[in-house]
């Protein structure tokens, strides 16, 4: 099962966070790296598109390869509750931020997803532990 | 009784071998599983040697970072939710289901169950609750009661086949597998089920295997091959091993109707309690003597009638004695002296799965007619006079067999086996 290192001390949550994009393709790295260095919208953008393809069950046939902004997360992509779960835990890691149950139960799509981490990352830039 | 279960399929990920072949190959040659390990790169530990699985590289606790062979191809879904036996559990369930010549489709319509029996995985276990620890109790893995209980094999082996009917776990330690494939038995007797998958798991690791250590109870004896010595007078200790076996157990009729393959006939089962002690087995093994006579009288067989006994012996001083002077108890009396030996000298002992482990080593002497030897049984202790142990493997047909396991709690089970078609 994936672990992300939730317990992870302040001081090297860093290195946990590269951690945890170990297995992305190099370009999704770069991004991430650029993103914690300039915080740019469009590389967070890239990296939760890629968060979300990492997530996908892989059960519903012709789920969608690229998710793009329509894309329902459980009724085009296959996602359970468990699965949605995972990756709100996994992006809380990685972004260091926190997300509550009744935030993510209003996103239903891909697109609602990059806006509300985007709105979220905006807001937690200036004191993130990364 | 007259609906009667059949083996149908098995499939294995083991210190022997991770395929029947190899392990058929491994219990008539008694090649060896076990080898030098060191755990938590701690030389000063005490136990040296394990029944390693080789193939497997599961050290880590994501699967991302997990290795296993190429043959095997498991979507995401199957993956985020298993501890590493839970992945040798898929692995011989597949295997299991190609020997059946069973698709998953076939296990859908509620007639298929699936009995499980695994600790959980300690060393996921730990991890999740060292997080929660570290964020005060804030935050917390959403995988880690699925994938780290005792029962994570039944969730998520149900969840993958789509099985419908009876759904279990089992949890008496050793003896755990054993009660699944008893009750499986019974549940086919009964006409509750006409199929059902009996599953044994577990991890191998520090966390896995050092509270045995803990309690003394494990080999110290740093040569690998030599360490698990089952009756001998000169062992000292189990060597801990893990892994995954499946069982596929069928009704007769409908296994013949569709012309599956048939190993052997689990004829009977019985089990009996020690009542003595938490870990220790009852000094003159009274449970399992009573284990042994309910199993003989379950499947309508005499003690003359069993020509080879698949004995638990773990090579611990006190255990295999219990279970020497039950046999002797049982036997004796009437003048039978069958054959007796324990796998588990090559094996290492697999914990939970080592019933239906053995049980499936039993149905493959049944049907390929050899009895395995005793791995370094050198010297016999004197518990075991006037039994007749096995030290090599022998090119003997068996035709009825008793299988023994107990476990922690005194628990004791036994299955007894007969080679099919009887004549």
């Amino acid at each position: 099962m994936e672990q992300p290192l939730s317990s992870t001390p302040p001081s090297s949550a860093s290195t946990a966070a590269s951690t945890l994009v170990r297995h992305f393709p190099v370009e999704v790295r770069d991004a991430f790296d650029r993103f914690r260095a300039g915080r740019s919208p469009a590389d967070a953008d890239i990296v939760v598109l890629a968060v979300v393809n990492d997530h996908m069950p892989n059960k519903v046939a012709g789920a969608t390869a690229t998710p793009i902004d329509p894309t329902r997360l459980i009724e085009d992509l296959g996602f359970d509750s468990i699965a949605i779960t995972e990756m709100v835990f996994f992006l809380e890691d990685l972004f260091q931020v926190r997300i509550a149950n009744e935030e993510i139960l209003r996103v239903r799509t891909v697109g609602e997803l990059r806006s509300f981490l985007r709105e979220k990352l905006g807001a937690s830039a200036p004191t993130s532990r990364a | 009784m007259s609906r009667r279960a059949v083996v149908t399929g098995l499939g294995f990920i083991t210190s022997i071998g991770n395929d029947r072949a190899t392990v058929t190959e491994s219990l008539r040659t008694l090649r060896s599983g076990i080898e030098t390990i060191e755990f938590l790169k701690n030389p000063a530990i005490t136990v040296k040697v394990a029944g390693t699985i080789k193939e497997f590289v599961t050290e880590s606790p994501s699967w991302r970072d997990w290795r296993y062979p190429e043959r095997y191809d498991f979507p995401r879904e199957a993956l985020r939710s298993i501890p590493p036996h839970g992945l040798y559990a898929m692995c011989a369930t597949e295997q299991a289901l190609l020997d059946a010549g069973l698709q998953r489709s076939d296990l859908t319509d509620g007639t298929t169950g699936l009995y499980c029996a695994s600790a959980g995985s300690p060393s996921l276990t730990h991890l999740h609750v060292q997080q929660m620890h570290a964020t005060r109790g804030e935050r917390g893995n959403p995988m880690s009661v699925v994938a780290a209980i005792a029962g994570t094999l039944n969730f998520n082996l149900a969840a993958r086949y789509g099985i419908r009917g009876a759904v279990s776990g089992f949890v008496a330690a050793c003896a755990s597998s054993s009660h699944a494939l008893g009750c499986a038995l019974d549940d086919i007797r009964l006409g509750r089920q006409t199929r059902m998958l009996i599953v044994g798991g577990e991890d191998l690791n520090a966390e896995s295997v050092l509270g045995f250590a803990a309690m003394r109870a494990l080999s110290t004896n740093p040569t690998a091959a030599q360490a698990s010595r089952p009756f001998d007078r000169e062992r000292d200790g189990f060597v801990v091993s893990g892994g995954a076996t499946c069982l596929i157990l069928e009704e007769l009729e409908t296994a013949r109707r569709r012309g599956a393959p048939i190993y052997a006939e689990l004829a009977g089962w019985g089990q009996a309690a020690d009542g003595y002690n938490v870990a220790v087995s009852h000094p003159e093994g009274l449970g399992l003597a009573d284990a042994i006579q309910r199993a003989l009288a379950d499947a309508q067989v005499k003690p003359c009638d069993i020509d080879y006994v698949s004995a638990h012996a773990t090579s611990t001083a006190t255990g295999d004695r219990s279970e020497a002077l039950a046999i002797k108890s049982v036997f004796s009396p009437s003048g039978s002296r069958p054959t007796i030996s324990s796998t588990k000298g090559i094996t290492g002992h697999p914990l939970s799965m080592a019933g239906v482990m053995e049980a499936a080593f039993c149905s493959i002497a049944l049907r390929d007619g050899f009895i395995p030897g005793n791995k370094n049984l050198v010297v016999a202790d004197e518990a075991c006079d006037g039994l007749n142990l096995a030290q090599e493997t022998m090119e003997t047909a068996p035709t009825v067999i008793l299988n023994n396991t107990s476990g922690f709690g005194g628990s004791n089970v036994c299955h007894v086996l007969r080679r099919f078609p009887a004549e």
